[in-house]
């Protein structure tokens, strides 16, 4: 019997249908996927922690020591704040921990993103951001009119900038406290919406 | 690595026999698995280049599931692209798989081998963006399995998951850088498939018609009779519980989602490491089996012969620097760093001057002529030269059949001087086993042989040689009746021969060429 028989040849066909089902089947493998759960609650943003800051005026004599490009009236030294997340369901912790900025140093923004399992039902969502560090108002012992009014009009500048970073930054508490119905296979999302300074829920594309 | 290379070679020889058996040896895909990975990588780029008319970045699943509706080309081109690209994986584990087994993964060969691991690893990550390009459910979880992966490195303070949160649609530069690497990947290994082969001579590129039209046409079948389905679109607020997952390219998802993202990277990345160093771990002195071949510059004429039949370009003539008498002024140069010792130059150099040690057609003249030395009056048996890696399991069979069995290590070797020798000495006949041309280590031995044999190549068995004593076989393990049938064919006609010469010289002008198709007969 040689390969170019009959019976060679229909089982040459048999094993290349064999081998095409099984390169079909190897394409298309139903999987169970997602190592989360049967639903998801989703925690997902982007978000400027406060700057904790200890601010000093310079003096007039002090400022004009200073280069040019450096004259800056209030002087800051300081770091981001941390903040303390708590995630619970029905009253149960999922999480209690510290989160803060992003990077080496956490002065970038704080990007968070987690997922926990939860069971399908109508469940108690709370989340609560709070600030840990306690901020620092600034020092102005030193306080001295301003030489000018150049050097008037920079300092109304800085404080308005300083104002603007703080209105941007998280605020001390952000809490979400919600009854959800978390459907079956299905994720609720939590993100944070800056402009209103608060959690918003998602269940919905 | 030895013992390992044993253990993979175990079952590749099974394999290897039993795809013989169904489809004979000139089309047996498993030898050519090379040279189908890179024709499907054609067929990918030619199916990819009508689909890439219908994308959109704006709205990828969309596009892709205007595609499947069309009944007539779209949803089967779509399903050809798929599993060709699946095919692929296939063939190229495989080709791996076989150069490791039968050691040709080192030295001159770990440039081809390492280029091969890093044109793998491209082929998976053409894969990947290919699939998240859909945009269907199997698409987003492999982009959130990557994201996570990616997460885990500390490259970007933002998580890449984010992107895949739910609460932004995904911008569709996502979907345009994904589109840009699924089309420059592919490029970008077409064109380091150059490299890949930089040290081969007459890369095999395409395997035979029958075998192509026949892969290319099952592969149509197949994406006719039962094409892929499209996964519903992705929705990133949403717990997908059968996701259609193509394990060809996503093998590692599973493990992906279950371990720790550190662990799988640490996986993917000892994977890929012990690949590249398998050259290292392979190794071998060069002495013995190995030595590199030399010129015996003194024989050299500077025909320019071997460098014209080296499989690996590792000959190259240059000015002779001591002139030996009045010979050429070119003399053949072996590079020992792109020899692979295959010793097919032994059998391209008609003076003999070429090969690696102890296999030139010197040393193989010697070893007749001591084979025959104290032959006296007994009666001479045909001779069988087999390659010592076609199918040993046949040689006792040859034997019973009153063969007289020598082994090569590669039937290219063979100096056409030593055959002609064999029969001077007194032997009946010579015919010489030879592995399937396809599958041959020294990658042209088989080619060249006949063609010195029969073709006048340079080297060629002199005209005076009767063509009716001499003559040559495939034995392609898996294929023992074809063997023992081509043997005991051989072996009748020199009886018949005997019977009709007896006493009489043999008339060589009166029996030329006979020669043995090795492509298709047409
Ligand atoms: C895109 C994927 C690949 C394609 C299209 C491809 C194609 C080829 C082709 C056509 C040949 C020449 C065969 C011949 O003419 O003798 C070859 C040789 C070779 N390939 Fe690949 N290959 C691929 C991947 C790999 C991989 C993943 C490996 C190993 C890890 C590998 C290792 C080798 C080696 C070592 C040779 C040289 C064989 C020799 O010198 O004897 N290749 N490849
Ligand atoms: S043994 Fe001869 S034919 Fe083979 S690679 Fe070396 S030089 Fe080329
Ligand atoms: S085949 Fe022999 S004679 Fe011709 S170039 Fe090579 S070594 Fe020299």
């Amino acid at each position: 019997m040689t390969h170019a028989s009959w019976p060679h040849r229909l089982a040459a066909l048999a094993v290349t249908t064999v081998a095409l089902a099984l390169l079909r089947a190897g394409s298309l493998v139903p999987l169970r996927a997602t190592a989360a759960g049967d639903s998801v609650l989703r925690l997902s943003w982007s978000a400027r922690p406060e700057r904790i800051e200890q601010c000093r005026r310079l003096t007039n004599a002090e400022l004009a020591e200073r280069p040019q490009h450096m004259r800056l009236r209030w002087e800051c030294e300081g770091r981001f704040a941390r903040y303390l997340l708590t995630v619970t369901i029905d009253g149960q912790v999922l999480a209690a921990d510290t989160v803060h900025g992003g990077g080496l140093r956490h002065d970038r923004p704080m990007h968070l993103f987690r997922e926990y399992a939860v069971a399908p039902g109508q469940r108690r969502l709370g989340i609560r951001l709070r600030r840990i560090d306690a901020n620092v108002r600034p020092d102005s012992t030193s306080d001295q009119t301003a030489a000018g009014a150049a050097a008037a009009d920079r300092e109304t500048r800085e404080a308005q900038e300083r104002r603007v970073r703080r209105a941007e930054a998280l605020p001390e508490v952000v809490a979400l406290d919600t009854l959800l119905t978390v459907a079956s296979q299905r994720v609720a999302l939590v993100s944070y919406a800056s402009g209103q300074q608060k959690f918003v829920l998602r269940t919905h594309d | 690595m030895r013992a390992l290379e044993h253990t993979a070679l175990r079952p590749l020889r099974a394999a290897d026999a039993g795809a013989t058996r169904l489809f004979g040896w000139r089309h047996n895909p498993l030898h050519q698995t090379g040279a189908l990975a890179a024709a499907l990588l054609g067929l990918l780029i030619i199916t990819g280049l009508y689909l890439l008319v219908f994308y959109r970045v704006g709205a990828p699943w969309q596009s892709v599931a205007r595609l499947q509706a069309d009944p007539f080309l779209g949803r089967w081109i779509r399903s050809l692209h798929r599993f060709a690209s699946d095919a692929m994986v296939v063939a190229v584990v495989l080709h791996a798989w076989r150069l490791f087994a039968q050691a040709r993964s080192w030295g001159p060969r770990a440039l081809a081998w390492t280029s091969g691991v890093v044109l793998l690893a491209v082929l998976f990550v053409s894969g990947w963006t290919g699939y998240v390009m859909v945009w269907d459910t199997f698409g987003a979880e492999l982009a959130v399995g990557g994201a996570r992966l990616f997460d885990a490195l500390p490259v970007l303070s933002e998580p890449v998951r984010r992107i895949f949160a739910g609460d932004q649609s995904i911008p569709s530069a996502f979907f345009f850088i994904n589109l840009f690497l699924h089309v420059a990947l592919p490029l970008g290994a077409a064109a380091g498939l150059w490299i890949h082969l930089s040290r081969l001579a007459r890369p095999a590129l395409l395997p035979p018609r029958p075998l192509l039209y026949a892969v290319f046409g099952a592969l149509t079948l197949l994406s006719l009779a039962a094409p892929s389905p499209l996964a519903p679109e992705a929705s990133l607020l949403a717990v997908e519980r059968d996701i259609p997952v193509d394990l060809f390219f996503a093998f590692w998802l599973p493990w992906a989602n279950a371990l720790p993202p550190w662990l799988a990277w640490m996986g993917a990345a000892g994977t890929f490491a012990l690949a590249m160093l398998v050259p290292w771990l392979t190794r071998r002195p060069r002495t013995g089996t190995w030595t590199p071949s030399v010129v015996d510059e003194r024989q050299c004429t500077g025909c320019n012969q071997c460098p014209q039949d080296c499989p690996w370009d590792a000959v190259s003539m240059v000015p002779r620097e001591q002139a030996h008498g009045a010979q050429s002024t070119m003399v053949a140069r072996v590079n020992p760093v792109r020899c692979v010792s295959c010793g097919v130059c032994a059998g391209s150099c008609a003076p003999m001057g070429v090969g690696p040690l102890g296999h030139t057609g010197r040393d193989q003249v010697a070893q007749v002529r001591q084979a025959y030395s104290n032959a006296g009056a007994r009666e001479l048996r045909p001779v069988a030269i087999c390659c010592e890696h076609a199918a040993p399991e046949y040689l006792a069979a040859l034997r019973d059949r009153d063969a007289d069995v020598r082994l090569v290590p590669c039937a290219g070797n063979i100096h056409t001087s030593a055959l002609e020798l064999t029969l001077r000495a007194g032997a009946p006949g010579v015919m010489v086993f030879t592995c399937p041309p396809r599958d041959c280590r020294g990658r042209e031995g088989p080619k060249w042989l006949h063609e010195r044999m029969f073709n006048d190549r340079e080297a060629e068995l002199q005209v005076r040689v009767n063509r009716k004593r001499v003559a040559t076989a495939v034995m392609a393990w898996g294929d023992r009746p074809a063997v023992l049938d081509a043997w005991t064919s051989f072996a009748a006609r020199l009886k018949a021969y005997d019977a009709l010469s007896l006493g009489q010289l043999d008339e060589p002008l009166g029996a030329l060429c006979e020669p043995v198709p090795l492509e298709e007969p047409r």
